[in-house]
């Protein structure tokens, strides 16, 4: 067996940690990750967990150069769309660069797909960078639809100064 | 007209919620694709598991439209999780009806939850806005918003029913 899909432990954090690191390099923000496997285990593995995520983890003797074997994630969160209800939100699928081809990404995916299925959440939504040409190809392939070119929709953020702020003035 | 009230939605409140709801996507062109009850928002928000939060305006008695409605307006939220910076509140809708506009509501309930982010230990409020609603970007960039779209490249992606469906049976 090349590889196997499962939920992921509060052990694994050390690994995810990694991965996100790998992952934001690639997305050229490696500047931007500003927590580690200590939160990831509070936030993922406590009484009131924000996300859920899935590994892919191949045998011993296929581990990487470093020796993991933990080789992929899928980390996603359930939200709610007033229109239609449950909903999951994929934040990160990551797959290391020497395991990619072998359908690791395509099964993580589809893992989820599954959760929403069993979840009854009707959307499966994520965010993609628009040079990022390799996923954006691998999910329209799949029938995703690119909402921010079809009905405009943009991404916005408050955070640091500006968050702060607005709170100061709550009533 | 200057006094309003800001709390928690209660069970009682889900008929008002969903009729701001359709209002708000009447205003974005999109009345038809509310799909969402009475009863799920009753399940899904005030149930053992709820998927989202509510906070509502309302206006005292005399204040009240011929209809009567005293709840004038509202915001959907939930959290969600960033992996390099934690967890974020999400706002999901933002509505106040159009003859209570101009008063500062909006502004108040902004504030309100930007208070309960910073509160919760949120490092970022997120959100999207579509592109020809320049008013409501506007509101934002005025109180600090960053377009994360426009700035950093971000195209928000969607996996409907059908597509999820097939992609499950891939596994």
């Amino acid at each position: 067996m090349k590889y196997s899909i499962r939920s992921a432990r509060a052990q694994d954090c050390r690994d995810i940690e990694r991965m996100i690191m790998e992952l934001a390099l690639y997305e050229k923000m490696p500047d931007q990750v500003k927590i580690s496997h200590k939160e990831l285990e509070r936030d993922g593995f406590g009484p009131n967990p924000f996300y859920q995520c899935l590994v892919a983890e191949v045998p011993e003797e296929r581990s990487s150069a470093e020796g993991h074997t933990v080789v992929g994630y899928v980390l996603y969160y359930y939200t709610y769309s007033t229109w239609s209800g449950r909903c999951i939100y994929m934040e990160d699928l990551y797959v290391m660069p020497q395991f990619r081809g072998e359908g690791i990404g395509k099964a993580l995916m589809a893992s989820v797909a599954k959760v929403c299925r069993e979840q009854q959440c009707v959307r499966l939504q994520f965010s993609v960078l628009d040079w990022n040409k390799p996923s954006l190809e691998f999910y329209l392939s799949k029938g995703a639809q690119d909402l921010t070119d079809k009905e405009g929709w943009h991404l916005l953020r408050f955070d640091g100064e500006a968050l702060e702020s607005l709170a100061e003035e709550a009533p | 007209m200057a006094s309003f009230n800001l709390r928690k939605a209660e069970p009682k409140d889900v008929p008002d919620i969903l009729r701001l709801i359709k209002e708000l996507a009447r205003y974005e062109e999109m009345e038809d694709q509310v799909k969402l009850t009475e009863k799920d928002l009753l399940e899904d928000g005030f149930g053992d598991h709820p998927f989202y939060h509510c906070v509502v305006a309302e206006v005292p008695t005399e204040h009240q439209k011929a209809e009567g409605y005293s709840v004038i307006g509202f915001a959907m939220y939930y959290f969600t999780y960033d992996p390099w910076i934690g967890k974020l509140l999400y706002l999901e809708d933002f509505f106040v009806m159009k003859e209570y506009r101009g008063f500062g509501i909006g502004s108040e309930i902004l504030k309100k939850l930007s208070e309960t982010a910073v509160k919760t230990r949120c490092s970022s409020m997120h959100f999207i806005v579509a592109e020809s609603n320049q008013a409501s970007i506007n509101f934002y960039k005025r109180r600090g918003a960053l377009d994360l779209s426009l700035e950093e490249g971000w195209r928000l992606f969607r996996i409907d029913k059908q597509n999820l469906l097939k992609l499950s049976a891939e596994e």
